[in-house]
This record gives C-alpha cells, sequence and structure tokens, in this order.
C-alpha cells in the first residue's frame, strides 16, 4: 500500500507507516486518502502501530489535525498500542508531536 | 481525466495529419526522363566525357606522332636525297674533270712525242745530219723547194708535210742559206714523224715545227698553201722574226727556263695557248708548244707544236646534262669561259665580246663580268677540292636558285701573249635547285600529303567512334537508368497517395533489389495507410464520446465553481469582518498595535484579534487548519466566544481559554467539522503581558535589542480537539515596558521558502525584527515584510501570512 506523489510518498510496512517529503495538502479532504490507509492499519487490529515521521519533512496544520485525529481514534482502543519516531532535524516535530502524546498518554513518542 | 487529455493532445495531430501532406504533394520534384538532371543525362555526361577525352587525347597522340613521323621522314629523305644528289654531282664533276685532263694530257703526250723524237735528233747532231741528207733526197719524203718571187718566200710543193723559208733567211737568188738548207735537211724527219701522229691519236688541227730564232723555218702537215695564208692573213710577217711575229715572249721565256729552271711555272715544258680563232680554219683553237734544245742545253732550238679545236673539250663540257637544264663549263683562271653550251652561257649571264690578240684572235666570255652580281662576285677554288655553292640569280621578277659545283684542271703552262704563266682550268657544273632538288620537293609533298591524308582519316576514324560511342552509352543508358527512372516515378506516384504502384525491373542488380524493396515497402504502406484510417476513424468516435463527457463535466465544474466562488465570497467577507479596523487599533493608548494578514488563496485559516476593554488589552492570534467558508466559520466562533468572555469580564486567561475550547469543541462536534486551530493570548495591563495557549513562538525585542523568543507550547493545546483542556493550560508573565516590542506570527512567516527550499526561519525573523525595533509598529511591520518578500522572491506562497506587531508607546 502506497500513496506517491511528487512532494510525497505514504507506505505501509507492516503495522509501520512511513511518511516521506512535504505533504502540505489543502485540507481535510485531501488528506481522506492518507486517513484511510492509515485505518485501514488500525482496522487490522495490530498489537501496534509505529508512525515513522523522520523522513517528513514538512507537515501542514491539516496534516497535524490528521495525526491528532488518528491518536484520538488509537486511544479509543488501549489494547493497540501506538510508537511515534521523530526527528529532531526536523524543527516542526519537536513541537507538535510533543501534543500527541498529550491527546494519549501512552503514545510512545521517540525523537531522535 | 489525463487519458482524455492524452487523447485530445493526440487528435489535433491526427486529424490535422489529413492535410499536412497535402502541401507538399503540390510540389513534388519531378525530374523529367532526360532533363540535365536526371541521372540518365549525368551517366550520358560522365561516360560521354571519358570516353571523348580517352579518345581525343589518343587521336591527338597519334596525329602528333604522325606529323612528327612525317617530319622525320622529311628530314630524313631530304638528307639522304641531298647527300646522294651532291654526292652524285661531285663525283660526276670529278670524273668530268678527270676526263678533261686524261684528254689534254693525250695532247700534251702527243706534242710530246714528236718533239722527243726531234730532240733526239738533236741530241744527235751525226744521225741527225745523215737522215736529214737521207731523207731529203728521197723522192717521196724529200722537199721540192720552189721560190715564190711573189711573196718572196721559199715553199716546198705539196707532199706529206708544209716546209715554208720565210724571205729573210733566203740569199738573193732566193735559195736558202747554208745555215738554213742544214735546217731544212735536219728537220726533215718531221716528214716521217709528224704526219703518222697525226692520223692516229686524238683529233688534231695540224702538227708544226719551228726552227730556232735565227733559222725559223716552220714545218706543218698536213700540207697546206701555208706561206700563201700567212701573206694573206698576216701581212707583215716576212718582214719580222716569225718568233717575234707570232709567239712574242715565248721564245725567251723558255731561255730563261734554262737560265733559271725554276721560272718554269708547271713542272712540264709543254706551253698552251689561249683559244683563238685559227686564222687558217677559222676554227677556236688551243695550241701546245714543246720546246727543243740545243745538245748542250744551251739554248732553245725551236718547238714542237699542235693544234687543236676545243671542239672535244667543248663537247666534253657542253655534254654535261643535269636534270633537265644542267650543264657544265670550263673557265681559265682568269674568269674566262672557254667551254659552255651557249643556254648555259646564258644562265650564267655571260656577255661575249671578241678581242685582238697577236697575231690570233682569242674569244673572252668572262664570269666577273657576269650580267648576275651572285656570278660575278664568285670565287674559283683556290685548291683541287670539289666546291659546292648555291647561288641565286634574278631573271625578270623570277628568281632562280642554282647549285654550283666548282674543280680544277691540271695545272698548266700558258703563254698569255706576252710571257708565259702557269694556268688552272675551273671545270663548273651547274644546275637548278629547283631541278635537282625536285624529287626531293615531290618526296615532302608526298609525305606530306600522306601525313594530311593520315590526319584527315584520323580525324575522320574519331568522330565516327565518337558518334558510335555516344549512341551506344545513349542507348545503354537508357537501359541502366530505366529501373532508376520507373523507380522515381514510382516514388512520386507513391508521393502522390497512389498506394497500389508497383515498379517492375527485369535487371538483377542493385537497382532491382532497391525495385523490391520498394514494393514491399509500398505494399507496407498501403497496407498501414488503410489500416491507418480504420484506426483513426475508431479513435475519432471515442473521441467524440470523450468530448461529450468532458463538456458535461466542464458544465458541472462550472456550476461548482459558481458553488465555491460563492462560498469563497461568504468566507472572505466574514475574514474581513472579524478582523479588527484600523481605526480600533489606533484607539488604544499605552501600545501601538499593527496587524498584517495575507492569505495564500482567497481565503486564510490565520485569525488574529484585538480585544480591549478599558486598560485591559487581549491579543489572540490563531490557525484554523485547511481554508474556505468552514474555517472562515470556526474563526468568526472562536471570534465571537472571546468577544463574550472578554466583554463578560473573565480576566483568568486559562478559565478564559478553557471556557472558550469547550464551546469551541462542542460547536464543532456538532458540525461534525474536522477542524480545529492553535490559539494564544497576550494580555496587557500595566506594562506586563501574559502568554497562555498554544502557538508560535512568541518575540519579545527589549528596547536594548535583547530578543527573548518565548516557546508556548507548554501554556496551552490545540483547541477543538479535546473537549477538556484545563490540563494542559498555562500562563506565563512577561515585562513590557517603553519601548518593547512584541512580535506574533503565524507559521505562514516562518515557514515561507525560497527558490532553494530554504525557510525564512525564526532567525531571519529576529534579525529582521531587531533591525526595525526603533521604529514605529507600522515600519517595524512593514521592513519585516519587505525582507520575508525579499527572501521569498518570485518563490510560490503556500500558506497565509501574519503579523502582529506590538509596541509600547
Amino acid at each position: 500500500m502506497e500513496i506517491s506523489t511528487k512532494e510525497y510518498r505514504v507506505w505501509i510496512e507492516g503495522t509501520k507507516i512511513h511518511y516521506e517529503g512535504t505533504m502540505r495538502l489543502s485540507g481535510t479532504d485531501a488528506y481522506a486518502p492518507i486517513l484511510s490507509l492509515m485505518n485501514d492499519v488500525l482496522q487490522s487490529k495490530p498489537d501496534e502501530i509505529t508512525l515513522d515521521l523522520t523522513e517528513l519533512e514538512f507537515l501542514n496544520s491539516s496534516g497535524i489535525n490528521l495525526l491528532a485525529k488518528f491518536t484520538i481514534e488509537v486511544r479509543k482502543q488501549p489494547d493497540i498500542s501506538i510508537r511515534v519516531n521523530g526527528s529532531k532535524a526536523v524543527p516542526w516535530q519537536s513541537k507538535s508531536l510533543k501534543n500527541l502524546q498529550r491527546l494519549h498518554p501512552a503514545l510512545e513518542l521517540t525523537i531522535s | 481525466m489525463a487519458d482524455l487529455g492524452r487523447i485530445w493532445t493526440k487528435t489535433p495531430m491526427t486529424s490535422s495529419k489529413q492535410t499536412i501532406p497535402a502541401e507538399p504533394v503540390s510540389d513534388p520534384i519531378a525530374i523529367g526522363s532526360f532533363s540535365r538532371h536526371s541521372f540518365r543525362a549525368k551517366f550520358l555526361l560522365v561516360v560521354g566525357a571519358a570516353v571523348a577525352f580517352d579518345l581525343l587525347l589518343g587521336g591527338g597522340i597519334s596525329i602528333w606522332n604522325v606529323q612528327r613521323l612525317s617530319k622525320d621522314a622529311t628530314e630524313q629523305v631530304s638528307q639522304g636525297l641531298t647527300e646522294a644528289t651532291e654526292g652524285y654531282l661531285e663525283t660526276y664533276i670529278e670524273t668530268t674533270a678527270l676526263r678533261a685532263n686524261l684528254m689534254l694530257d693525250r695532247v700534251y703526250s702527243e706534242v710530246e712525242v714528236l718533239g722527243n723524237s726531234l730532240q733526239v735528233l738533236i741530241d744527235n747532231p751525226d744521225a741527225e745530219s745523215k737522215i736529214g741528207s737521207t731523207l731529203e733526197n728521197h723522192p717521196r719524203l724529200g722537199d721540192r723547194l720552189q721560190y715564190n718571187p711573189e711573196g718572196n718566200w721559199t715553199q716546198n710543193l705539196p707532199g706529206r708535210s708544209v716546209v715554208s723559208v720565210w724571205g729573210y733567211l733566203l740569199d738573193e737568188d732566193g735559195q736558202p742559206t747554208p745555215d738554213v738548207q742544214k735546217q731544212i735537211e735536219d728537220s726533215s724527219a718531221f716528214n716521217v714523224i709528224a704526219p703518222e701522229l697525226m692520223s692516229s691519236g686524238a683529233a688534231k688541227l695540224q702538227m708544226y715545227y719551228v726552227g730556232p730564232k735565227d733559222r725559223p723555218i716552220m714545218r706543218t702537215t698536213p700540207y697546206t698553201e701555208q706561206a700563201q695564208t700567212f701573206d694573206k692573213l698576216y701581212p707583215g710577217h716576212n718582214e719580222s722574226n716569225f718568233w717575234d711575229f707570232f709567239f712574242p715572249g715565248v721564245y725567251e721565256g723558255w731561255q730563261q727556263w734554262l737560265v733559271d729552271p725554276a721560272s718554269r711555272p708547271v713542272d712540264r715544258d709543254v706551253v698552251a695557248t689561249a683559244p683563238y680563232v685559227d686564222a687558217i680554219t677559222g676554227a677556236l683553237i688551243v695550241s701546245f708548244f714543246q720546246p727543243l734544245w740545243t745538245q748542250d742545253r744551251s739554248d732553245v732550238a725551236g718547238m714542237a707544236a699542235v693544234d687543236i679545236t676545243l671542239n672535244q673539250l667543248n663537247n666534253l663540257v657542253e655534254n654535261v646534262r643535269i636534270a633537265d637544264t644542267g650543264f657544265g663549263f670550263l673557265a681559265g683562271s682568269n674568269g674566262n669561259v672557254i667551254a659552255a653550251s651557249q643556254a648555259g652561257g646564258a644562265i650564267l649571264g655571260l656577255v661575249s665580246m671578241d678581242s685582238e690578240g697577236q697575231g690570233v684572235t682569242g674569244i673572252n666570255r668572262f664570269l666577273n663580268q657576269s650580267r648576275h652580281p651572285a656570278v660575278a662576285s664568285m670565287e674559283l677554288p683556290t685548291d683541287n677540292r670539289t666546291v659546292i655553292d648555291h647561288f641565286t640569280v634574278t631573271e625578270g621578277d623570277i628568281e632562280k636558285s642554282y647549285l654550283i659545283l666548282l674543280k680544277r684542271l691540271e695545272p698548266t703552262n700558258l703563254w698569255d701573249g706576252e710571257k708565259i704563266v702557269s694556268e688552272t682550268l675551273t671545270l663548273g657544273f651547274v644546275v637548278s635547285s629547283q631541278e635537282i632538288y625536285e624529287s626531293l620537293t615531290a618526296v615532302q609533298q608526298q609525305i606530306s600529303e600522306a601525313t594530311t591524308r593520315i590526319v584527315y582519316w584520323q580525324i575522320t576514324a574519331l568522330l565516327i567512334s565518337l558518334i558510335i560511342v555516344f549512341i551506344a552509352v545513349y542507348a545503354i543508358s537508357g537501359r541502366i537508368t530505366a529501373g532508376l527512372s520507373s523507380l522515381a516515378g514510382a516514388a512520386r506516384s507513391l508521393q502522390n497517395k497512389d498506394y497500389s504502384v508497383r515498379v517492375s525491373i527485369p535487371s538483377r542488380d542493385e537497382v532491382a533489389a532497391v525495385g523490391l524493396a520498394f514494393n514491399r515497402m509500398a505494399e507496407e504502406i498501403s497496407f498501414h495507410t488503410e489500416n491507418l484510417e480504420n484506426l483513426v476513424e475508431e479513435r475519432t468516435k471515442k473521441l467524440e464520446s470523450a468530448n461529450y463527457e468532458i463538456v458535461e463535466l466542464n458544465r458541472k465544474l462550472q456550476t461548482e465553481n459558481l458553488r465555491m466562488g460563492a462560498e469563497l465570497n461568504v468566507a472572505k467577507r466574514i475574514q474581513e469582518m472579524v478582523l479588527p479596523r484600523r481605526g480600533e487599533l489606533e484607539q488604544i493608548s499605552q501600545i501601538e498595535i499593527v496587524g498584517y494578514m495575507e492569505p495564500a488563496d482567497e481565503v486564510g485559516g490565520d485569525y488574529y484579534d484585538v480585544l480591549a476593554d478599558g486598560n485591559r488589552i487581549k491579543i489572540g492570534i490563531g490557525d484554523v487548519t485547511g481554508h474556505g467558508l468552514e474555517s472562515g466559520v470556526l474563526m468568526l466562533m472562536v471570534q465571537s466566544v472571546a468577544r463574550a468572555l472578554q466583554e463578560k469580564g473573565d480576566t483568568d486567561p486559562i478559565a478564559f481559554l478553557n471556557v472558550l475550547n469547550r464551546t469551541i469543541f462542542k460547536n464543532i462536534e456538532r458540525t461534525k467539522s474536522d477542524k480545529h486551530l492553535t490559539l494564544a493570548f497576550v494580555d496587557y495591563a500595566d506594562d506586563k503581558v501574559t502568554l497562555s495557549g498554544q502557538h508560535e513562538d512568541v518575540l519579545i525585542i527589549r528596547g536594548n535589542g535583547e530578543i527573548e523568543q518565548i516557546d508556548t507550547m507548554d501554556l496551552g493545546f490545540p483547541v477543538g480537539l479535546e473537549s477538556d483542556i484545563a490540563d494542559f493550560v498555562s500562563t506565563r508573565d512577561l515585562a513590557f515596558e517603553r519601548d518593547d516590542v512584541l512580535i506574533l506570527h503565524t507559521d505562514g512567516v516562518t515557514e515561507a521558502e525560497n527558490d532553494a527550499g530554504d525557510y525564512f526561519g525564526l532567525e531571519r525573523l529576529c534579525e529582521s525584527a531587531q533591525k526595525y525595533r526603533g521604529e514605529t509598529a507600522k515600519q517595524i511591520t512593514e521592513g519585516i515584510i519587505s525582507d520575508l518578500r525579499s527572501h521569498i522572491g518570485a518563490h510560490k506562497v503556500y500558506d497565509d501570512i501574519t503579523l502582529v506587531v506590538l509596541k509600547h508607546r
């Protein structure tokens, strides 16, 4: 499963969702295919879901909204643990990703 | 859509394809089968030029060789003929000279025989007198002298010879004096010898004997009436001494020889006279004298002599025949021509003049008096070699060239009328160059004619060869280029869209191979063309239906656009309505506040507000996710709630934000919106600000230039995501005094990119703010925006840009 454009790429390896490039989609509707892809992973009810954002250089506010909404969904299912990997090299991540942990304290955030 | 687009881009190509080929077809390069550009013409030109060059070169060389051969042959033949002719003439003149010498030598010999016989008797006087008296008394051999009183001379009666005794040798009775009588007797042997010599050997006119100077009796054979003739022709001769009268100088000359033998010019005793007309016979004669000597060789004892006509020599010379008019002549050393035919004399331009000699009449035709200067200036040879020369004479207007050969005869002693000198006769041959070289000229002409003929035939052959070759090449070129011509024709037909055309080339060469390939290609083209037409038809149908769909979609899109346009207009209006008025801001006395907003699209998601209530001023800044009407409505809600809370007098920023979040969250839930927003507030009162809510970093530039960068992540939480955010909200108090500047911004500022993909970033924002901090809030805003613009350049602006600058008055 993969969504790929000139700007960004999102793909799944098992229960790990990778994000790469610059995501500047115009709104919630534009992010729907990516949310659908993430929900597919969630619906398979895995023990753990990992969001790998280390290669995602930019994400606009709609994108952050997407991640927040997904985190809230995961929070509703305590059996599923979630892990988020970020990079210090990308400025927005160290600030914004902390909000995900606030939404769902069980979320395991790793910013390396 | 993408597929349709691809088909659409193809459609114009496909449809125009039917019109494009029409243009080049209207201008096909039609090459006539025999125009000067045709392959055949070029082929003809090349082969023709090669053959013509070859033939002309070969022909030229052979013509040149023939000419050279002709020239060489002419030269060789000319040289050979000239050598042969001149050699022949040389031999001829030498032979003739030899014959003339022999002829003269015989005469010399005969006069010498007579002289020597008489000399023997002189040298033996006893025998002489006995023989003399015996012969004198002999009835037939003796002289019967008879005095002629009329002439006063004594002469014998007719017999074997005549003896004349001149008056001055007679006594009173007419009888010879005793010593004269003795002389008559002693010389009577003449009667025996001379007549016999006369009858044999060379033809002679007469032979005679003359006694010594004191007794000059004269004996002559054959018998003539000698004295009578003398009386008639030479009056006075009987009164003078015979020697002195007839031959003055001869006798003395001989006497001189005795004294000085070296004075004899030629080593032979015989002396010749110059030719003269004989008084008796009237013939042109020459006399040859043989002197007789006394026994003791102390004096001259008379002479024996012979007269000959020059006829024989003349005959010999005049019978010379060379070519048609060639002739011979004989000249003395003084240039007097002794013998020459009349025609020859005329050619030489000789002028005859009679002249009187002593006793005899000579003949003078001198070469140096010739009418022709070339002849007159001619020099006779000075040695015995044969001289060959040329001379030209002009007769009237005609110039005639002659070849002349000169050859000297043996030298001889000559009595010139006064003394004895050496004389050498010269034999000459003259022949017209034209005649002698006639054969040569004829040969030259024949060679020249032959050459001309050969050259003529050569040129004719050359031209015929050229014509034949050209006809052959023309014929062959037709066959060779026929294949190419039909290929060219077929290609033209193909160009004119006649795909049914096929070529037929009977030959089995490369052209035929091209023809086969052409036929295959034509077949393929034909197949593809027909197929293409079907394909185009099919594709056109599909395109028509696609086009219909697109029109439909376009119509829908237009409707949607109208709808969206209307929505956007509403959203924009809402945003305009929500944002604070400039006049509102200017009324605030403590702080100078300037807000700047530039949406990326028609309507942005950024929000800011200034809520002033007496001394309390609350400034809000936020960023709603997404854009459009929904975002605008959310923003309006936030503004309304914030205004309401402010009006209610809620001074606790945490409660303020919590109530606001709950309100918005519930409304979002109700409207089933996916949106949320970041939101932060700055509360100002009494030189102090209180920050609350999570948003971008807040910058404070102090009056001394120090910058404080305040992270708001721990001061709040995104609004509208969670029902209760009380746990996350907190405040931070900071001093905000005179000349301090506070800057709020949205991520559209820091994340604005340039062409290289570099963000404007907080660092640049700080630098810029620091740079303009001394200015008014308005100027600071303009300065920062100007720096931001120059950073972005021509690059696309992705997000709304919002900047709020506060400056403490």
